[in-house]
């Protein structure tokens, strides 16, 4: 792989895509004011839910305010890089897939960084910052699992969105399965823990925002053991390899068909 | 009549060809209701009373505001920014029949299709789930002030898209997007309005929104039986306001539409 040659697509697609987001900048401006009101809005739910209650199967509000803005940092992240999934589904439709296979790029590269969300930015500048305030003191260890975790993190995620990218290519759907993860996948905007046995566990090991969002949390707060840890490892790493072998898979389906 | 009837029974059609874009649709209706159902029940689980809910009433107001979420918010009407901004509103400005009733018969439909499939899911739900729910004192009232509620909502709707006469880019989407996100939480649709403090209360409850999920859910609750005509009567008020707002939006836009894009 001509890691110089991902560099500058990837430089050069995203460099388009910010120049087209200034270009209309009345359009950015109301996303953009969309998603901060939005976040807003549940940050200032969580506010006036401590004033009526204390604690939630054992959390304090302040400990779900954490969980919530971690959930936004991951949830942020994920859609910052790739956004492309989101845009694709035409190229499937209309067979311009044709072109994105012939590039001498990896095509679920370009399918998936083909468009980076700038405007998640503002929303993202703001969770960090609220992060900093909110945050407890986390000691040294916590901090290190937690860098582990993200990297945990980021790889379901990269693999919950080739998953949807094959999907797309098998079944020209892709809209609604996206957000039918993030319907899920908001779920973990409390810490899975507050659901049901069978709730959690679907939530962890089917569709894993359990470990992508709550995970990444509870290590802040020292919540994770060593094994808990290691069958996150193992399992982001096999449901990594199983997205890619799916997408594989897609490919040798994909019909052309409109082309 | 006769020809709206014909678009409402065309757009039922329509909405029925694309069966696994339907499916789909509801799946993610289901999983945005039990999203929020189980998260209220485990609040509620730890939380005997939340303000002035308790369990039942909180889950209660959940399976309302799923109804009118359906009832109220279910419409294809969105299509019609795109349209202007596309240009191919002048297919329609060419034919004998009210753009604006047009948009209103294909709603219809699609609530129709939507309350249907929700009837289904939410017995299957209720049987899954077993929830003590709390049933309505003035049935008749909910379902008058939901209608109208579903009204004011096509209003509401129509004039965000008119928007696109404006600004045509990203086919009116962004405008909408921010709609979306005010909507969703100030219409009582996520969170019960009244879980805030007071003084926030004050300020929702003089916007129109919360009289599309909030207020209906109270007449189901009996929470708002001292209210009950004010309700009627300023739902009724946001109702006219955006009719006409719509109407005088509408013609402004016209005359400023320039079929770009065709």
């Amino acid at each position: 792989m001509n890691l110089k040659r991902y560099i500058v697509y990837w430089l050069k697609n995203n460099s388009l895509t910010l120049q087209s987001l200034l270009a209309d900048r009345l359009s950015s401006i109301l996303f953009i004011f969309g998603k901060l009101l939005r976040f807003s809005f549940y940050l200032g739910f969580l506010f006036a839910l401590k004033l009526k209650i204390k604690l939630v199967t054992g959390y304090n509000i302040d400990q779900l305010v954490v969980f919530f803005l971690i959930y936004n940092l991951f949830d942020l992240v994920g859609q910052l890089f790739y956004r492309g999934v989101y845009w694709y589904r035409a190229d499937i439709l209309s067979g311009a897939f044709d072109f994105t296979l012939l590039k001498p790029i990896n095509p679920l590269f370009q399918v998936l960084t083909s468009h980076t969300d700038f405007l998640d930015l503002p929303q993202l500048i703001i969770v960090l910052a609220c992060l900093v305030i909110f945050l407890p003191g986390v000691s040294a260890a916590e901090a290190l699992v937690f860098v582990i975790l993200s990297f945990v993190s980021m790889l379901l995620l990269t693999a919950v969105h080739i998953f949807v990218a094959a999907i797309g290519v098998i079944t020209t759907e892709v809209d609604h399965t996206i957000w039918i993860f993030r319907g899920l996948s908001g779920m973990a905007q409390v810490p899975v823990d507050v659901y049901s046995r069978a709730v959690r566990d679907f939530l962890t090991f089917v569709v894993p925002v359990g470990i992508i969002f709550t995970f990444p949390a509870k290590s802040l707060f020292g919540l994770l053991s060593v094994p808990i840890i290691t069958l996150a490892l193992f399992f982001a790493f096999t449901f990594y390899l199983l997205s890619l072998k799916f997408w594989q898979y897609a490919l040798k389906k994909y019909s052309s068909a409109s082309s | 009549m006769r020809k709206y009837w014909t678009i409402f029974k065309l757009s039922w059609q329509n909405s029925l060809v694309y069966r696994l874009n339907f499916v789909m649709w509801r799946v993610r209706s289901v999983i945005g209701f039990l999203a929020s159902y189980l998260f209220w029940l485990a609040l509620t689980g730890s939380n005997h009373q939340i303000g002035s809910y308790t369990q039942t009433s909180l889950l209660t107001y959940i399976f309302v505001a799923g109804f009118l979420r359906n009832l109220v918010f279910s419409n294809i009407s969105y299509s019609a920014c795109a349209e202007i901004a596309s240009g191919d509103l002048n297919n329609f400005l060419l034919k004998p029949f009210s753009y604006l009733k047009y948009w209103f018969s294909r709603d219809l439909a699609d609530k129709l299709l939507n309350l249907i499939f929700f009837g289904g899911e939410i017995i299957l739900l209720y049987l899954i789930l077993r929830p003590v729910i709390v049933m309505p004192l003035h049935l008749l009232a909910f379902l008058g002030i939901s209608l109208l509620s579903g009204i004011l909502f096509f209003f509401l709707s129509f004039l965000v898209s008119s928007f696109s006469f404006w600004h045509p880019e990203h086919d009116g989407w962004p405008l909408r997007f921010l709609f979306l996100m005010i909507i969703d939480f100030l219409s009582g649709a996520s969170i019960p309005l009244d879980i805030f403090p007071p003084a926030i209360i004050k300020v929702f409850k003089i916007m129109p929104f919360s009289y599309l999920v909030y207020y209906p859910a109270q007449v189901w609750l009996g929470q708002a039986e001292k209210e009950m005509v004010g309700i009627f009567l300023l739902t009724g008020f946001w109702l006219v306001i955006f009719y006409l707002l719509t109407r005088l939006v509408w013609r402004q836009g016209l005359k400023s539409y320039a079929a770009y894009g065709r």
